[in-house]
């Protein structure tokens, strides 16, 4: 368990250092930052079932928050990121208590809803401090060794984070809280019949999303050093529910396989293509109704194929030299 | 001795239609009780009474000596009581293993911090071993690591029956446990209840008296929401008004 554990780590590590020579540094690291959204997204979605329209609000907040406590307090960058995952928690904590009682649409559209107002309090009535439409720069000192100025130093941080996210949530979803959650998307009334108050529970995982999601965000305004409403676009949401269905929902892997596909497409396909909106929608309906499981969701299956194969064969074989 | 459960005129209204109307419903400790009655007659609105599914339009539950009339179903599960769906519900995307965890670790104290319950892989061994002793209990124990989807219904049904056993209920609500299955599950069935029913009191809602007349201490029949008889499964269903409702259309039938 352990083993295979740090197995995956390095190969999703290794994974994001082969493509950075093709890519470049401040892609990939883009693209790392991403995939912890994604991530954070697919708790709620892959394994919980509940759909949100509204996650970037906490990633909004994330950046938000970091961004103003580096401007206004200090200009600590980890405490800004400390910062930013709390307020982005605790803005969960508060607003799940809501949400959290709602499932499909409706769940999806009041997380929509928060995510406007989020947007529209800090473009407009936050003005004073946010600076508004134009959003505001940002100078983090360096902490320590940890110059983050330094392209190459968020690079490696970002991918440290990366790890750390990957490590923590495969940790929570193998744990049995992970199959409840699992269950819960099943039949949420059963689990209740099984003695378990699935509010709670729903809560916590609305939270720790949110809160990776706030992580992502302070990240965000640290690569950038410059927070704008933009990192709460209500239309960015699309982007992980795609990077989700893309890479197989249910799946930390499938998220980060996802993640990564979304941003390649979305990065490099307008190069070529001035509608590449257009090939997106194409793609989700080909995804919905040929290839429901994603690409990781292919890839076990063709591995589970290729196993129960070799079983059979095993079979066989053993019982030919028997007789 | 007193009563396990006991409800005081309770009374389930949808819209117009009163599923349930003023049933006292007792069930000693340990007693082993069967609900039949036609079809549309209230018997799973009354399972979902007493295990908390939706509250009811007016009445009073008792359950071990406490009223639990406004207690969520999770805490009555806590309290004691576990139940089984009249279709079966069991978590077809886990393995059937998996589908045993979460009741099994409700009883390992060690298993219930914070460490364990959110970040100790859940496939390890003092809670595999767990599991896999309540799938010994109804045969299931070969397929522990197949996908629950691909298990036959009869044996989803047992899976269920074995996740209801892992919750140590002081009363196991079955709601027809014997539906759909074929006549060798349905002895599979009935052969298991023989076995645990010394554990915990039981309540078993079912269609075909003839097969369970065996097992229960206590029939009532339950029509148009209200229990028309009680007691003795003898003599209940000796009772002409019993017979009139539950058989009577049936000669009705015969006979044209
Ligand atoms: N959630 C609900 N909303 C509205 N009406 C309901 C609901 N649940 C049950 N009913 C109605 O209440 C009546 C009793 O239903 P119930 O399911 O308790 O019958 P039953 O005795 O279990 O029948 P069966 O043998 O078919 O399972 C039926 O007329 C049913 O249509
Ligand atoms: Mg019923």
């Amino acid at each position: 368990m352990r083993e295979r554990e740090l197995i995956a780590l390095l190969v999703i590590a290794g994974g994001f250092l082969l493509i950075t020579p093709v890519l470049s540094v401040n892609r990939v690291t883009d693209f790392m930052i991403f995939c912890i959204f994604a991530m954070s997204f697919d708790l709620l979605y892959g394994y919980m079932g509940r759909l949100s329209f509204g996650h970037l609000l906490f990633l909004g907040t994330g950046a938000y928050c970091s961004g103003l406590f580096l401007k206004y307090i200090s200009r600590n960058p980890m405490l800004a990121i400390i910062v930013g995952i709390l307020v982005a928690g605790l803005l969960g904590m508060l607003i799940g208590l809501i949400i959290v009682r709602t499932t499909g649409a409706c769940f999806a559209l009041i997380n929509l809803a928060f995510n406007h107002i989020g947007f529209f309090l800090v473009l407009s009535p936050l003005r004073r401090i946010t600076n508004g439409e134009d959003g505001f720069g940002i100078h983090a000192l360096p902490f320590g060794f940890l110059n983050f100025s330094s392209r190459t130093t968020m690079y490696w941080f970002v991918l440290i984070c990366l790890v750390l996210v990957f490590y923590l949530l495969k940790r929570v979803t193998s744990s049995p809280f992970g199959i409840l959650i699992r269950s819960i998307k099943e039949d949420e009334t059963r689990v209740k019949f099984l003695g378990y108050n699935t509010f709670f529970y729903k809560w916590v995982t609305f939270v720790l999303a949110g809160s990776v999601a706030g992580l992502a965000g302070t990240l965000t305004a640290l690569n950038y050093n410059y927070v704008n409403p933009n990192v709460m676009d209500v239309h960015g949401n699309v982007g992980a529910v795609f990077a989700c269905l893309i890479g197989g929902a249910g799946s930390l892997y499938g998220a980060v396989v996802g993640g990564v596909s979304y941003m390649v497409i979305s990065n490099y396909l307008p190069i070529y293509i001035q509608r590449w909106e257009m090939f997106l929608g194409f793609a989700l309906l080909m995804i919905i109704f040929r290839f429901q499981k994603g690409i990781w969701g292919y890839l076990q299956s063709v591995w589970e194929y290729v196993e129960r194969k070799k079983t059979v064969m095993k079979a066989i074989g053993v019982g030919a030299v028997k007789r | 001795m007193s009563d396990l459960i006991s409800t005081q005129d309770l009374t389930k209204r949808f819209d117009g239609l009163v599923a349930v109307n003023q049933v006292n419903f007792s069930l000693q400790e340990g007693q082993v009780a069967g609900i039949i009655g036609p079809n549309g007659s209230g018997k799973t609105t009354l399972f979902n009474l007493l295990s908390g599914f939706f509250p009811p339009s007016a009445g009073r539950i008792t359950f071990c000596g406490k009223d639990i009339t406004k207690i969520p179903p999770h805490k009555r599960v806590g309290m004691g009581m576990a139940r089984t769906f009249q279709l079966v519900s069991v978590f077809d995307s886990l393995t059937v293993w998996e589908n045993l965890v979460l009741s099994t670790i409700r009883f390992k104290r060690d298993q219930q911090s914070v460490q364990s319950f959110f970040f100790a892989p859940a496939r390890k061994r003092i809670v595999v071993d767990d599991c896999l002793k309540s799938l010994e209990l109804v045969g299931l124990e070969k397929k522990a690591s197949a996908r629950t989807s691909e298990l036959s219904y009869g044996e989803k049904r047992m899976l269920e029956i074995a996740i209801g056993l892992s919750l140590k209920p002081r009363v196991l609500l079955l709601d027809e446990p014997l539906s759909g299955l074929s006549d060798h599950e349905i002895g599979g069935v009935l052969d298991l209840i023989h076995r645990v029913k010394k554990n915990f009191a039981l309540v078993i809602i079912e269609h075909k008296i003839s097969k369970i007349v065996s097992v229960v201490k206590k029939l009532s029949v339950m029509n148009e929401g209200k229990i028309l008889c009680e007691g003795d499964p003898e003599q209940v269903l000796r009772d002409p008004a019993v017979r009139e409702c539950y058989w009577g259309k049936e000669e009705e039938n015969c006979s044209t």
